[in-house]
């Protein structure tokens, strides 16, 4: 699922974002990359290119706060959820969830008796 | 753990250098970087290798894309274009380290304080060199109400200079 895997990330790093950050607490860039590969076994794998801006947008729009610590003689920024990241980070799940039930619909082969019943 | 040492990461922030990494992410991205180094050896690579392994992934193509990205997600909104300045708009994704940005968001208030403090000073000069060739000072003279003026004066620019560079709120205060 190499191109179009990208293609469905585009839509919903956001929310991967805030559920693990939520789930938590506090993390920098480098360890969320590593968290989502290990947990889907390296399915899905977080590119530098594509995980920074969304990072930045989201604490621009106040949605996460960053604190920097000194780790190992560099700089490593750590991202936290606000109140309001908290909330969105809810809201996008359940809303995700939602979208994977009708998508899962969608996918399902439509059931032939049902049809029939009603066409008759 | 295997810990880079201050070469190494230098040659990370060479590296992302000659690629073209944006300021605003520098620090970030050396930090990522140096952990994927760190990883490699642990498996066992040499610094030189892993470096290469990370070239390949972390090249010029990347973060350009990275930086295209960037800028796109994080670009003003119409509504903040309408309030922003020249300034912001000339330095928004570029050269805010270098001090420039700052020199001229402050430039304002920098120019109020030696304005007022010039005037100040030289009111106090003249009220001063008055006095003395008058030989007196007598709270009716001219020279008086200069005096008082120019010490007014200098009194505000310190106040708007204090008020700028030390201040008791955190949020006047030039970062």
């Amino acid at each position: 699922m190499e191109s179009s895997g990208n293609e469905f990330l585009r839509g919903t790093l956001k929310t991967i974002v805030l559920k693990l950050l939520h789930e938590r607490g506090r993390m920098y860039g480098y360890e969320i990359t590593q968290d989502v590969k290990e947990r889907t076994n390296g399915e899905i794998t977080l590119t530098f290119g594509a995980l920074y801006p969304v990072l930045h947008k989201l604490e621009q729009d106040g949605l996460l706060v960053t604190q920097s610590e000194e780790a190992d003689g560099r700089l490593r920024k750590y991202y936290s959820l606000t109140p309001i990241g908290t909330a969105t980070a809810h809201q996008k799940v359940s809303d995700f969830e939602r979208f994977v039930e009708a998508m899962q619909i969608l996918l399902s082969p439509p059931q032939p008796p049902k049809l029939s019943v009603s066409m008759a | 753990m295997k810990k880079l040492t201050p070469q190494q990461l230098s040659a990370l922030h060479s590296h992302l250098i000659r690629n073209g990494s944006n300021d605003a992410l520098m620090g970030e991205l050396i930090d990522h970087l140096a952990c994927e180094v760190e990883g490699y050896l642990w498996k066992g690579y040499n610094f030189d290798l892993a470096l290469a392994k990370i070239s390949e992934e972390a090249n010029a193509k990347s973060i350009q894309y990275l930086r295209e990205n960037y800028q796109h997600d994080l670009a003003m909104t119409d509504a903040q274009l309408q309030e922003a300045t020249l300034d912001d708009i000339v330095f928004e994704f570029r050269n805010k380290s270098y001090g420039a940005y700052d020199l001229r968001q402050s430039y304002q208030s920098t120019l109020r304080t030696a304005l007022f403090m010039g005037i100040g000073l030289f009111l106090l000069i003249v009220a001063f060199s008055g006095g003395l060739a008058a030989k007196k000072w007598s709270f009716d003279s001219p020279f008086m109400l200069l005096w008082t003026l120019g010490l007014g004066c200098v009194a505000y620019a310190v106040w708007n200079w204090y008020l700028k560079n030390v201040g008791f709120d955190e949020e006047l205060r030039t970062s």
